[in-house]
């Protein structure tokens, strides 16, 4: 990638988080460029939502600095919150309120007005305007928990696993909802145990493992450096894979309502 | 400010929103009181009056003896059931509470004397357990035979009792039933309705999403508050209209003393129920313990008998639990027309009550 590194928009030092003797994530360290797609990588429990969440202002932070935009999170969690948007991994919205309602609901949280109908238009949702959560599709549930965290026009958004239990084809349509949000100059940071989705997206990623980065760089400059040490695959390289094959005879178009 | 309270009455809003489109909730909150309300209203219909179902037992042939059934019979208080022959019979009946009370005339009963007075001792039998009723209508008998004896025997009586029935205040018992019921259903509003909703938004994760936003607990309280206070109100209304209709209510208070001391106790009772929801982290913590605060509540409060009609070391401690001087005012306003001003007396245990609830509910809120 040729991006122009411009400006540090997240700055994590040191970062830590313990549950009584457990330490979870054992001090951190990473920047996020803005305008970039961030991915976190990692086994369940490598302490990747936990990262997330000290970031988010969600969790209390146990040690050292988190500086977002140029704001101490410790210290000014409220405005943190202002300009961020966040899609949690384990979350539900409210039944009985259309899509319509719940994102003025949420715009009223932030004191902001929003155009419901344009946000839904650009997550793919504008025919569900009247449902209610509930009648949704796994897909199209992420797609409105998107919508949703870029009610406040964030400057960084959050996506926790975004494409767990999605089936390919909302997964390759999340993928691009994702770039196009970056395209309009959202820095995005996600975490995924999906490497081909990582690959894909990330501009940048950091692997975490037990509660710490054990690499942080490009997708290709990570690979890189594992041919370098003599890495071969065991099987011959193949240029399609069962995804492909999947994809080429169910095609590409969404399959929910 | 400005924001912060636009903020809370967005939320106010959408939460009623949603509970109108809720048809389990529409039920539990308008139609379950409004089910109360028809029960208890139908069971305290009329002036109230005090009746026994007995068996009545004659083995006697004395003319005197069948007057004296068709006397009893006669009788306003007295319900004789039919078809009973034997004493055993009854005996079962009134085990069952089919019958209060049994009357058995023995078979001497109204025989004359030399004079052509008819004399004889009638039985009355009651249930061992429940000695009130058999008691009462044994006096009342005993007057009744006193009644006779006069006839026969005069005597000056130098002391006499005449009961007469006064109008003045011209309430049925279902106007002093009918605040009870108000309490009730402020009582279910505040703390069912609030602990289980909070409590299940907790654990589908909604309240999560909420947090990320830079709201703050207060904010979810006082929309959520707001929310309550608007469908109780609601409920009191309905309640109040309904009972007008086919009650025949009588109100005595004024709407607006009313309508503010109804919101007050609503404000005091979400209080508790905002302190177990928000301590609760699931249904499963929040029902048990709703139950365990409202059920004393709702029997010690007066809130389906008159607290006066409790042993006084009891009327003492119910005094101080909240929901008593909700019930109590509220009979205040409706029965003796009571104003704000007049209320001092229980709007100050409410006004110390909801202090005391809210700090308590402020501290141990928990958002997951």
């Amino acid at each position: 990638m040729t991006k122009v590194k411009t400006k540090v928009i997240l700055e994590v030092r040191d970062l830590k988080k313990t549950y009584g003797k457990n330490i979870v994530v054992k001090g951190i360290s990473f920047d996020v460029q803005e305008g970039e797609i961030f991915g976190i990588l990692g086994p369940n429990g490598a302490g990747k939502t936990t990262t997330l969440e000290m970031i988010e202002a969600l969790r209390p932070i146990d040690g050292g600095v988190v500086m977002l935009d140029g704001l101490n999170v410790a210290e000014q969690p409220g405005r943190v919150k202002e300009i961020i948007g966040v899609q949690l991994q384990s979350t539900s919205f409210y039944d009985k309120l259309t899509l319509v309602e719940l994102l003025r609901m949420f715009a009223a949280l932030y004191g902001v007005s929003v155009r419901p109908m344009k946000l839904l238009r650009e997550v793919n949702l504008s025919d569900k305007a009247k449902s209610d959560v509930p009648k949704l599709s796994g897909g199209q549930k992420q797609r409105f928990s998107i919508a949703a965290a870029l009610v406040n026009k964030p400057r960084i958004l959050f996506l926790d696993e975004p494409t767990t239990g999605l089936d390919p084809q909302a997964r390759r349509n999340l993928w691009e909802l994702v770039q196009n949000i970056r395209d309009k100059g959202i820095t995005v940071i996600l975490t995924t145990h999906y490497m081909d989705e990582a690959q894909l997206l990330c501009d940048r990623v950091a692997v975490m493992d037990d509660g710490k980065i054990i690499a942080l760089d490009t997708p290709q400059n990570l690979i890189k450096s594992l041919l370098k040490k003599g890495f071969k695959k065991d099987v011959e390289i193949q240029r399609a894979n069962l995804e492909d094959v999947f994809i080429d005879l169910t095609g590409k178009d969404l399959r929910e309502s | 400010m400005k924001r912060y309270f636009k903020t809370v009455w967005s939320l106010a809003m959408y939460f009623s929103r949603r509970f109108f489109r809720d048809g389990v909730a529409l039920f539990f909150t308008f139609l379950f009181p409004l089910i109360f309300l028809l029960v208890f209203g139908a069971l305290n219909r009329g002036s109230g009056n005090i009746s026994f179902d007995i068996a009545l037992l004659n083995h006697s042939n004395t003319d005197f003896s069948h007057s004296f059934v068709e006397q009893v019979k006669k009788e306003k208080v007295v319900k004789v059931k039919e078809k009973i022959t034997s004493i055993d019979e009854a005996k079962e009946l009134m085990g069952r509470g089919e019958i209060d009370t049994i009357l058995e005339l023995p078979p001497d009963f109204g025989k004359t004397n030399e004079q052509g007075i008819p004399s004889g001792k009638m039985i009355v039998y009651y249930e061992e357990g429940s000695p009130q009723s058999g008691q009462t209508f044994a006096s009342i008998m005993q007057s009744v035979a006193k009644g006779i004896n006069s006839k026969f025997v005069s005597q000056p009586e130098p002391i006499t009792v005449q009961a007469q029935s006064t109008k003045t205040a011209n309430l049925s018992s279902f106007d002093y039933v009918f605040a009870g019921l108000i309490g009730f259903s402020i009582l279910s509003i505040g703390i069912f309705g609030m602990a289980n909703g909070f409590a299940a938004d907790k654990k589908t994760g909604v309240l999560r999403r909420l947090r990320v936003s830079p709201i703050n607990a207060s904010q979810l309280i006082l929309g959520t508050a707001l929310h309550y206070l608007f469908i109780g109100l609601m409920t009191v209304a309905l309640m109040t209209i309904v009972a007008l209709i086919i009650f025949n209510f009588n109100m005595r208070g004024d709407y607006f003393t009313y309508t503010i001391f109804s919101g007050l106790s609503i404000i005091l009772m979400f209080g508790f129920g905002l302190a177990i929801a928000g301590w609760a982290k699931n249904e499963n913590q929040s029902a048990p313990l709703s139950n365990l605060i409202a059920f004393p509540l709702m029997f010690l409060s007066g809130v389906f008998f008159p607290r006066f009609l409790m042993p006084e070391w009891l009327q003492g401690f119910s005094a101080l639990l909240p929901l008593s001087p909700i019930v109590d005012g509220l009979r205040l306003i409706t029965t003796e027309g009571r104003t704000l001003f007049e209320l001092g007396p229980q709007l100050l245990p409410i006004a110390i009550w909801t202090v005391l609830i809210y700090l308590l509910a402020f501290r141990i809120f928990r958002w997951e």
